[in-house]
């Protein structure tokens, strides 16, 4: 077979099926060797996706394109775990813990899964209509996908509070960070995220006004950013509120992420708007 | 913040609108209720809702303006509320931030200093503070940058101060603000704009655009300058995608032209804060056709449509009806042939096949010279005097998250004095956000200073 990008992507795919089987089961046994082994698989994927994206950007090139490969959806779901595995590396090196991977990698894995063999998405290199010609296309995407990546990493730390619940001691719920880490660590990661969906956002109105002199046209897509928006202020103002910490803002990660889910998809495979790149 | 009285009701009315669980109320209200407009489409003809929903579902689509609801009244004031939120939590906050800010850090006790979040104390019974162990102890504390400042005469020692990043507390307010001017940017845009469409042909020139209101109702939209077409160019991919709309534009104003741009979908064309952008455009047909009179003279004449042509030697009019670029390998074409009082004749031309057309005596002969397409482009023309608004408030809203989240507002503090025979040395500090960080700094600053302490 010839190497190609799409090769060096869907191969990545079983790298973070690998890393995230790995992670689950230093999670379950605890051995500071195994955990080291699913660090080394999740670098060894991400430098192969970088390749492969690298590669694929050299392919457009070479098809007489030439364009980051940032362009359809196929092109954002890649995009979307690279820099998913990014955010989780950063806690993993800033946190020191690991089993945090068991709950983050699988979101790689399952984006790189729908793009690399579903039959919905093409991973043709498609040239750029007149609309995407725009330099915003790189910061627009860039910045919304460090927002949904660190909201995914986000919905892992919620899935990992809500399922610590009360226990005490040991066991595989108590291998998992404080309650009190966790809540920080989920706080962190949603202001991260909001920060860049917050520009991701004003990247996007600034586009959209330089292409159709429209900031803001309530387009289902622009919509669905507003509701994520909404969400994850709530979580972000929750904190203020007595007896909002901790369970709410946990329910509010996982409820938030579903809202970026179906922004990314169900915008483009449900409703019509600009962003129609999922019915091609 | 909270009062242990009883509130009086404008307090309990301030109280609904500054809070957070309004806030919070508003978030959830917003969300939810936007999804109506993402699911039910927008901008449709009352008759389309009647039609696919039913008289039931019609009276609430009618009664909540749900064919606009992002521009319903009920939409309208859950964004008029959450503005009047934002407003009235921060001016009821100011008073307070105002106190936390001007209060001086250096202004506190011992008692309050050992209170602090983070704390080291060294008691030292057999040294003094004398100048060898507060210039050592100094040094160290120095190293953690800032300015340094100082009060003298704290319960028998002296008391240093760093303090970074106290403008934190403005960081929400600016927030708070920015997305006031982001709604006040596009209110003023929306009344001092406007937005409208200019279908032009190739080489055509228009002073005004059309703007369709919420009925369906057309205007004219006057321009204080006139703006032509002088060419329009698309390309596609090899695969069938589009690759470029392209408009060659000038602007002409006394007669003269001003500017000249060609605007692709990315790159509009701006003249006086009236933009141009790249939106659609159409290829109408143009043929040209050559008439041989009886006398053998010719005469050819260029049709295209929405367009007449006169024919003088007979005082008819001349029409396309239709064109078709390919019929068995030859371009043809419908034309109209008819006199001014309306009566006439449409006859098909086939180009290579020349046509005989009778005029009571004389036969004229028609033939299809050429056949071809010219464009006409679609622009989007708007005038938005609000938008810098909007971007200024976009800029205060990300630098504002920058303050908030990021620039956390540290204090340390350091007092040396005597304490009965001997000296003491109690390092603090505090922090508004990411104490793992703040310890850890911390504790290396501590571990400094045990060191000297333990030497003593």
């Amino acid at each position: 077979m010839q190497i190609n990008s799409s090769y060096l992507l869907s191969l990545t795919t079983f790298f973070y099926l690998g890393a995230a089987a790995v992670y689950l089961l230093y999670w379950i046994f605890r051995l500071h060797k195994i955990g080291i082994l699913a660090t080394i698989i999740t670098v060894s994927g991400f430098l192969l996706e970088t390749a492969g994206i690298a590669l694929r950007w050299k392919e457009s090139y070479a098809l007489g394109y030439g364009h980051a490969p940032l362009s359809n959806l196929y092109e954002s779901l890649i995009f979307f775990s690279w820099v998913t595995i990014l955010v989780y590396l950063f806690v993993e090196y800033k946190t020191r813990n690991r089993v945090i991977g068991a709950f983050a990698t699988p979101f790689a894995c399952l984006a790189m899964a729908y793009a690399s063999f579903s039959p919905n998405v093409q991973d043709t290199i498609q040239p750029l209509i007149p609309a995407l010609q725009s330099n915003w296309l790189i910061a627009h995407v860039i910045t919304c996908f460090l927002g949904y990546a660190s909201f995914a990493v986000a919905c892992g730390f919620g899935i990992m509070y809500l399922i610590k619940g009360d226990s005490k001691g040991g066991g595989l719920l108590g291998s998992l960070p404080s309650k009190k880490v966790l809540d920080e660590l989920m706080h962190q990661t949603i202001i991260f995220g909001f920060l860049w969906l917050t520009v991701g956002i004003i990247t996007g109105a600034v586009w959209a006004n330089q292409a159709w002199g429209t900031y803001w046209s309530w387009d289902p897509k622009e919509t669905w950013s507003l509701i994520t928006w909404f969400v994850y202020a709530t979580a972000l103002h929750a904190r203020f509120v007595r007896g909002w910490a901790g369970k709410k803002i946990a329910y509010l990660s996982i409820i938030g992420f579903i809202s970026v889910i179906f922004t990314y998809f169900g915008v483009n495979f449900l409703l019509s708007g600009l962003h129609s790149y999922g019915s091609s | 913040m909270k009062s242990k009285k009883v509130e009086s009701k404008p307090n309990i009315i301030l109280n609904f609108f500054s809070s957070v669980k309004l806030a919070i109320t508003l978030f959830i209200l917003l969300a939810i209720t936007s999804i109506i407009g993402t699911v039910l489409p927008q901008g449709e003809s009352l008759q389309f809702y009647l039609e696919n929903f039913g008289p039931t579902s019609f009276k609430i689509i009618k009664g909540l303006e749900l064919y606009d609801t992002y521009h319903s009244w009920w939409y309208l004031s859950l964004l008029g509320l959450f503005s009047v939120n934002l407003v009235v939590c921060t001016i009821r906050r100011l008073p307070y931030t105002l106190r936390l800010y001007r209060k001086d850090a250096l202004n506190l006790s011992l008692d309050e200093l050992a209170r602090r979040p983070f704390k080291k104390i060294w008691n030292l019974p057999k040294a003094a503070p004398d100048e060898n162990l507060v210039s050592r102890i100094k040094s160290v504390f120095e190293g953690i940058g800032g300015k340094v400042r100082n009060r003298k005469d704290v319960q028998g020692g002296n008391l240093y101060l760093i303090e970074k990043g106290k403008w934190n507390y403005w960081g929400v307010y600016f927030i708070h603000v920015s997305i006031l001017v982001i709604f006040a940017g596009a209110v003023f845009g929306s009344f001092a704009g406007f937005k409208g469409r200019i279908m032009l042909l190739e080489g055509e020139t228009t002073d005004h655009a059309f703007k369709r209101d919420e009925a369906g109702n057309i205007s004219k939209i006057p321009l204080n300058f006139s703006v032509k077409c002088n060419k329009f160019k698309v390309e596609f991919y090899p695969n069938g995608a589009p690759k470029l709309f392209q408009s060659d534009l000038s602007i002409i104003k006394g007669g003269k032209e001003v500017r000249k741009k060609s605007i692709l979908v990315n790159d509009p064309l701006s003249y006086e804060g009236v933009t141009f952008y790249q939106s659609s455009y159409e290829s109408l047909p143009e043929i040209e056709i050559k008439i041989i009179s009886p006398d053998g003279k010719e005469r050819r004449l260029s049709l295209s449509a929405f367009e007449k042509a006169m024919w003088p030697e007979t005082g008819m009019v001349i029409g396309l009806i239709k064109y078709l670029p390919n019929v068995h390998g030859s371009p043809a074409a419908r034309i109209y042939i008819g006199d001014p009082s309306g009566n006439g004749d449409a006859l098909w031309l086939l180009k290579g096949h020349d046509k005989d057309y009778k005029i009571g005596d004389s036969v004229f002969r028609i033939s299809l010279v050429r056949g071809g397409e010219k464009y006409m482009t679609g622009l989007q023309v708007k005038k938005d005097p609000g938008v810098w608004i909007v971007w200024l408030g976009c800029i205060m809203l990300v630098l504002g998250f920058g303050v908030v989240f990021w620039v956390p507002h540290e204090r340390y503090w350091l007092w040396i004095g005597r304490d009965g025979q001997g000296a003491k040395v109690i390092l603090a500090g505090q922090t508004t956000k990411n104490k793992v960080a703040f310890e850890k700094r911390f504790n290396k600053i501590g571990k400094e200073m045990e060191k000297i302490t333990g030497e003593i």
